[in-house]
């Protein structure tokens, strides 16, 4: 075929052809690890409408000899790079029909060059020409019975860098209900007494796939009628301490050498590795996702009069923000939100005005009043004062800094920036 | 167009609490008509002023009446399926206008977000390059808003101005400062959800 390619461990085609989310399911298909069957219509075909204005000739027969078999399918977009949200996802589609299959695509395409699409590219410097895959694969449903489900996973925290599964585990919904926020998921660690053989079956996904990457990984699951599949897989991509933590463990593990561990790090990871942090060992009430770092601690205030009434820091706490809670805002000591994203009105805010917040928690039932502290790092929120820390890292940065320093020969007092920036000059030159 | 207490009423409704600055540059009043049109309000029960920060806001009368008057104004100018399409428009925009603002807040180097300091003058450029074409879109958009109530034609004027600020260098007037582009934008967006009578 020209246009399309079955997904399997045979396919040897680079990202840039198949787009980063199909490359990454070949990888799964190699690793043995269980996939629902699927096939990609490549970038170059998405290429060719972009050119011409319409889907390539040829492209119709393919689909309909691609689509024998399936049934109900998802139509996901997958560029090259990543560029997270921007596209459109068909899901639940019947697929009765060729010109079904040929509409979803070309409603994927097109999604390429909605104006936010093309002002993410020109942010992050990806070319207006790469175009997007199409992934078609077979819907798999976490909401089919009581051992069905859905969920994310991290095979390290990626909130400390340690080596645990982390993640969010949905019991009897679609995966995109994870995703959105819609719904309260549980700790990932809940799979374990609920399905035993779904949750040793993760575990070892999750070890096949670090092994693979020689990173710590991110994964998209379902499973249906207690039967696990994999979605998606991508390298973890940490910030700050987490950072630290895995490129020096895996360099202990032997996984990777110190060289490539250095080189991972990048010294903006440093900027961020002393904020303060929620000790790793406190009992989290909910977690959301954080918006602007730093740790803040106060009583729950439900309105911004009440922020701007009560005595003492306040968290402010409201389903989203607009216009009407700007003293409020301006008047708590750190912000949580139960809707909203890291582009929020929230979240820009509190940016705006340097406060630690943390947005996306869901619906959480909080009384007027109460004493919280929120993380606006990890998205944490935790009852009460926690103890606090200012790196999770500081063993981890310390054995990091002194391999940069004999790599560089320089062991004279200077700043950690200066330290790991001397030996990527020598490992790069 | 509407007459002026309205405009001070619906402003104070947009905006929330507001001293008469920002309630000046909202409406496109001086300070003094402001002040007049509020106290004349006050009278009537419908706002109420707060003496130890200087500030005023609507009481549950004056929301009511909010309602009441923007709704009238809406149907018998016939806008509402006008206004409809355009906060559809807006809509559309909206996630954009975040994206940019985070974008002018936040960068990635190195695939690590950091702060944007603002020492780089290129990606500054970049940013402010696509917030231009961003503001074209969003122009059309106020542009069909203000054909239908003409009280929408001061958001198009005050997001130009905030633009052109920030491009003289007030860094703050994009997304951080309470005149910003977003914080102008927001009140667009709670304007459009007020006269529509749709709840956040």
């Amino acid at each position: 075929m020209k246009w399309i390619r079955q997904l399997s461990a045979d396919v040897d085609e680079s990202a840039d052809l198949l787009g980063g989310k199909a490359h990454g399911l070949v990888a799964l298909h190699r690793l043995g690890l269980p996939v629902p069957a699927a096939f990609v219509v490549t970038t170059e075909t998405c290429r060719a409408y972009l050119r011409d204005g319409r889907l390539p000739d040829g492209l119709d027969e393919e689909l309909a000899a691609a689509v024998a078999g399936f049934d109900v399918v998802s139509v996901r977009s997958g560029a090259p790079v990543s560029m997270p949200g921007m596209m459109n996802t068909i899901l639940n589609l019947e697929l009765t029909s060729v010109a079904a299959a040929l509409s979803a695509v070309e409603t994927v395409f097109s999604s390429w060059n909605t104006p936010r699409a093309q002002t993410y590219r020109e942010l992050h410097d990806i070319p207006h020409d790469l175009g997007t895959a199409a992934i078609v694969q077979r819907m798999v449903f976490g909401d089919r019975d009581e051992h069905s489900g859905t969920g994310v996973a991290f095979s390290r925290d990626p909130n400390t860098g340690a080596h645990v599964p982390f993640g969010d585990v949905l019991f009897g919904h679609q995966g995109d209900d994870v995703v959105s926020g819609r719904s309260q998921t549980l700790p990932l660690s809940a799979l374990a007494e609920r399905e035993p053989a779904v949750w040793s079956g993760l575990l070892d996904a999750l070890s096949r796939v670090e092994a693979h990457y020689r990173d710590a990984c991110y994964v998209e699951f379902t499973y249906e009628s207690g039967e696990l599949w994999l979605l998606q897989v991508r390298p973890g991509k940490f910030g700050g301490a987490a950072a630290i933590r895995v490129a020096t463990d895996l360099a202990d593990e032997g996984v990777i050498d110190r060289r490539e561990a250095l080189l991972r790090v990048s010294p903006h990871h440093l900027q961020h590795v002393r904020t303060p942090r929620i000790a790793p060992d406190e009992n989290v009430l909910a977690r959301g996702l954080g918006a602007c770092p730093g740790v803040a601690t106060g009583r729950v205030a439900t309105t911004s009069e009440a922020a701007v009434r009560m005595n003492g820091p306040v968290i402010l706490v409201r389903p989203e923000t607009s216009p009407h809670d700007m003293r409020g805002l301006a008047a708590a000591t750190g912000i949580l939100t139960a809707r909203g994203g890291p582009a929020s009105h929230a979240a820009v805010v509190a940016r705006a005005m340097g406060k630690p917040a943390v947005v996306g928690v869901g619906e959480l039932v909080l009384s007027e009043g109460t004493l919280v502290t929120i993380d606006g790092t990890s998205g944490e929120v935790v009852l009460g004062e926690p103890r606090i820390v200012t790196t999770t890292a500081d063993a981890h940065l310390q054995r990091l800094l002194s391999w940069a320093d004999d790599v560089s020969g320089d062991h004279s007092e200077r700043d950690e920036a200066q330290r790991l920036t001397a030996a990527h000059a020598v490992l790069r030159r | 167009m509407s007459a002026p207490d309205l405009l001070v009423l619906h402003a104070l409704r947009c905006v929330g609490t507001a001293g008469l600055t920002r309630l000046a540059a909202t409406t496109g009043f001086e300070e003094p008509d402001v002040e007049s049109e509020l106290i004349d309000l006050a009278v009537a029960g419908l706002v109420t002023r707060n003496a130890d920060f200087g500030v005023w806001s609507l009481t549950e009368a004056g929301k009511a009446e909010d309602v009441k008057r923007i709704t009238d104004e809406l149907e018998s100018a016939a806008a509402r399926p006008a206004v409809t399409a355009a906060f559809d428009g807006f809509l559309v925009l909206n996630p954009e206008l975040l994206d940019l603002c985070t974008a002018w807040q936040l960068r990635s180097v190195d695939g690590v977000m950091i702060a944007n300091d603002h020492r780089d003058p290129s990606y500054d450029a970049r940013v402010l390059n696509r917030f231009a074409d961003f503001h074209r879109r969003a122009a059309v958009v106020c542009a069909e808003l203000s054909v239908a109530l003409r009280r929408f034609g001061r958001y198009r004027v005050r997001l130009a101005e905030a633009l052109d600020r920030t491009k003289s260098g007030e860094l703050a007037e994009l997304a951080d400062s309470t005149s910003s582009y977003h914080a102008i934008w927001a009140e667009l967006h709670e304007d459009l959800l007020a006269t529509l009578g749709i709840p956040r």
